[in-house]
């Protein structure tokens, strides 16, 4: 089922990609690549240096006060998704087969939720009256998944190349396909 | 000067042909994320610092922000080290293109300007005032462009070489 999913995403795309023409003229590409280098650093200088604080960095900086860089990270992170959905609206075959973007897409969702569960569960803790300049233990610990998450997904990222669909032989038995099957013949002109 | 020779030489090394050929993600791959992780944590570490330095976050001390800085070097080592045996893997591809030495320029003006910037105002244990400063704002200014620069000059690069080995 997924599999049809992904194939029904990529067909659909191919068809109907609002920029895939802008983004093959010259130097769009790189030039939407460099975006994607800068929301990264923005995402990681922002949200990276508010999870080293939360593990210790920093110490007298309190929590709340650094936490004002957040919106900054996750303009980064808009920055990063839009971008990126240029690359997937162009080759979506090059991503969506891709056993390597399917790990990145797994680690941003970890990212999220983990996120997520900081500021439900932490948030009176951290940002209540009487704040402590130390984090309790659960938000380092989330600090900590945070930023490895991160890093996994930049990894993830630059493994993309390496892992590139080759054609698909025989039957994929994967919970995602991953590899490019051939594209189907046009019935009409 | 004709620098083939020289880049020939390099090329045919055990080392440049491992990091080229190996099948090892180790290899090629594993060196080639390195740079994008340090890029990360030093250039991120010193856009919050000029983000700071603007206006953001203003409960933050500048001064504690150097807590970062050791941050910032260390990542800056990883690329030099992963950044140096990519050259090694690929000299030619990146000696021969005048884009190269236009990043390494920009990534050198934006750790000066740090390092310029951080002499102003992570001794400033009386308060943020130096930062406020029109020249300390200017510096941080001229750094996010230079960053921007930097990373543009970098991802350039995979597209504007002429030639990608010497050895053919």
């Amino acid at each position: 089922m997924l599999h049809d999913l992904q194939v029904w995403l990529v067909t659909n795309i191919i068809a109907h990609s609002p920029v895939a023409n802008l983004m093959r003229t010259a130097w769009a590409w790189p030039i939407f690549e460099s975006i994607h280098f800068l929301g990264l650093c923005m995402l990681i200088g922002c949200i990276g240096t508010f999870d080293l604080r939360l593990l210790g960095v920093a110490k007298r900086v309190p929590i709340a006060a650094m936490h004002r860089l957040i919106p900054w990270g996750i303009l980064g992170f808009v920055i990063n998704a839009s971008s990126g959905m240029m690359f997937l609206l162009t080759e979506p075959d090059q991503y969506i087969y891709n056993p390597s973007f399917h790990f990145k897409f797994l680690f941003i969702a970890i990212a999220g939720l983990n996120a997520g569960t900081f500021y439900l569960s932490s948030y009176r803790q951290v940002f209540g009256a009487n704040p402590s300049l130390d984090a309790p233990l659960r938000a380092k610990l989330i600090a900590a998944i945070s930023l490895s998450a991160w890093v996994l997904v930049i990894i993830c990222g630059r493994m993309l190349t390496f892992y590139r669909p080759a054609p698909c032989i025989g039957q994929q038995a994967s919970i995602l396909l991953q590899c490019a099957p051939a594209p189907e013949k046009r019935v009409s002109q | 000067m004709n620098i083939d020779p020289f880049l020939i030489w390099l090329e045919s090394t055990a080392l440049s042909q491992w990091i080229v050929g190996s099948e090892s993600m180790f290899a090629f791959p594993g060196i080639l994320a390195l740079p994008a992780i340090g890029m990360g944590f030093a250039v991120g570490i010193c856009l919050a610092l000029d983000l700071r330095i603007l206006g953001v976050a203003p409960g933050v001390r500048i001064a504690e922000m150097r807590r970062f800085v050791p941050i910032v070097w260390t990542a800056f080592w990883i690329n030099a080290i992963s950044g140096l045996l990519l050259l090694i893997g690929y000299p030619t591809k990146a000696l021969t293109n005048p884009v190269f030495y236009l990043k390494l320029l920009l990534i050198g003006v934006g750790l000066w300007l740090f390092s310029r910037i951080g002499r102003r105002v992570f001794n400033d244990t009386a308060g943020d005032d130096r930062a406020q400063s029109p020249i300390v704002q200017r510096l941080a200014i001229v750094s996010l462009v230079c960053w921007v620069s930097a990373i543009t000059a970098g991802r350039f690069l995979a597209y504007t070489y002429h030639r990608l080995t010497a050895l053919g």
